[in-house]
């Protein structure tokens, strides 16, 4: 009878099998996105969506997203990024990393606000040395304070937006992906 | 003679008293144990029958089916002894026991031709006078004379009403058994090949999904480590990193999935497949018993 208990247990255990689903979505995945139709190069947030409470800062984090096999090198990019100002008070910016652990090169980092619900932030590579960067990674981190609870959404403005490399040609964006923010 | 008692029963009797054509015989008997009252039981049985004891014939106690000829084996001998005695034929029986049965051999030689004309050999369980119950009838059957209660005594070892039969064994307790253990059952039915086939076929396949079931735990616990991985980071080495993990413990952990489930459903049916199987070879009583007699070759020979 152990013998049947046993294999009793086993076939529940096969009943089991469960095939998860194969959902790849990060927002810094080339795959991802592409899966999704979006074009590369991409401006995207991190995380695509956060729960916070309104006590606590919400940062969302800026990345341009490459096809590893269609790299253009940039030394310049132009982000205009619009905010639900109903319950988000826009904080500050600070640079990303991609940006700013290249060797000694410190690029020009501002932004500006404009006082509702559009923040704009320009960054260049002026070094002689470290002129452009080449491939995915984090441009910058924006944080804000929840004035309220809510559900809304950072957006890139896709058209305001620019990507250019060190002979001032514009490198094209094809796609944008913005941020879920939920305050409980 | 060893342990075997064995006399030369000589009974020489004239079916018809006073008619010289009627045949005439000489009865030699050999028993491998002590049947009391058998010489007066044949005296009472047969009237009129003269008894010599003879030692001499010892060679017809030799098997005649080593013989490539055994219906010619001992022509000569047997015309001498038709000669000497002056009968027409020669019957030669033979019992031999074996635990709670016996074999009856009866061999009817023509003392003319010296050849082996009529046969008759039975192998039944013990039953009460059966020995000389036996010998009655195929004695009675060479000399034409029949008595009912022969055939009555024997027919006594038999059951009266066969649906009164119980069996122990039965195939519905062979397929049970089956369904609770693979092979059991054929075990049960006395069937050891086949029930180590069944048992080691079920184990294997049942290791098999055991197998499958720990790689795809094991692929499956994986996956979702590296998804969430995959998930809550923010480096794109990293995450490029975790998705081809991922994507590969995934496709692991959908083939063992369905091994698992292939082996499962392999199993699932050879264990049905096995309890019929079972059923099938289960014990069942003989409605047909038939003796393998070893096969004669016919002798060819010009």
């Amino acid at each position: 009878m152990k013998t049947l208990y046993g294999l009793i247990i086993v076939f529940l255990g096969v009943g089991s099998c469960t095939i998860y689903d194969k959902e790849f979505d990060n927002p810094v995945d080339f795959i991802a996105n592409n899966e999704k139709g979006i074009g590369a190069p991409t401006l995207t947030f991190y995380p695509l969506t956060q729960t916070k409470a309104s006590t606590e800062t919400v940062i969302v984090e800026s990345f341009i997203v490459f096809n590893p096999d269609s790299m253009k090198s940039f030394a310049g990019v132009h982000l205009q990024l619009d905010f639900p100002q109903s319950f988000l008070s826009f904080d500050t910016i600070t640079p990303g990393l991609f940006i700013t652990d290249t060797s000694q090169a410190t690029p020009l980092f501002t932004y500006t606000f404009d006082g509702t619900n559009t923040v704009d932030i320009y960054t260049y590579f002026l070094d002689t040395i470290e002129t452009d960067l080449l491939g995915s990674g984090h441009l910058a981190n924006i944080i804000f304070s929840p004035l309220g609870v809510g559900t809304d959404s950072v957006l890139y403005n896709l058209s305001a937006c620019e990507m250019i490399d060190y002979y001032d040609n514009v490198v094209e964006l094809k796609g944008v992906r913005g941020a879920e923010i939920i305050i409980q | 003679m060893k342990n075997q008692f064995a006399f030369f029963l000589i009974l020489s009797l004239s079916i018809l008293l006073g008619n010289d054509f009627r045949p005439t015989f000489l009865v030699l008997n050999h028993f491998d144990r002590s049947l009391s009252n058998v010489d007066s039981t044949m005296v009472n049985t047969f009237s009129n029958s003269i008894f010599e004891f003879d030692s001499t014939f010892h060679v017809l106690f030799e098997n005649i089916d080593e013989y490539e000829n055994p219906a010619s084996s001992y022509m000569v001998t047997i015309r001498d002894l038709g000669e000497k005695h002056n009968v027409d034929y020669i019957l030669y029986n033979r019992i031999k026991h074996d635990k709670n049965r016996f074999t009856l051999d009866g061999q009817l030689f023509n003392t003319r031709s010296g050849g082996l004309i009529h046969r008759r050999k039975v192998d039944l369980i013990n039953y009460l006078n059966g020995q000389i119950n036996e010998l009655n009838m195929w004695i009675g059957n060479v000399a034409g004379i029949l008595d009912n209660e022969w055939q009555l005594n024997r027919e006594s070892i038999m059951f009266s009403d066969p649906e009164d039969i119980e069996l122990k064994k039965t195939p519905l307790g062979a397929a049970m058994r089956s369904l609770v253990a693979p092979g059991w059952g054929q075990s049960y039915s006395g069937k050891k090949i086949s029930s180590k086939v069944w048992a080691g076929t079920e184990s294997t396949l049942s290791l098999a999904i055991l197998f499958s079931y720990l790689k795809y735990d094991e692929a499956a616990k994986s996956f979702l480590k590296n998804l969430n991985l995959y998930g809550s980071s923010d480096d794109v080495q990293k995450v490029t990193g975790f998705r081809t993990q991922a994507e590969i413990d995934w496709e692991k952990h959908k083939k063992y999935s369905e091994l698992a489930i292939a082996f499962a459903g392999a199993t699932g049916t050879g264990w049905v497949a096995n309890s019929i199987h079972a059923w099938i070879i289960g014990p069942r009583p003989y409605k047909n018993i038939y003796q393998k007699w070893e096969s004669q070759k016919p002798n060819t020979a010009g």
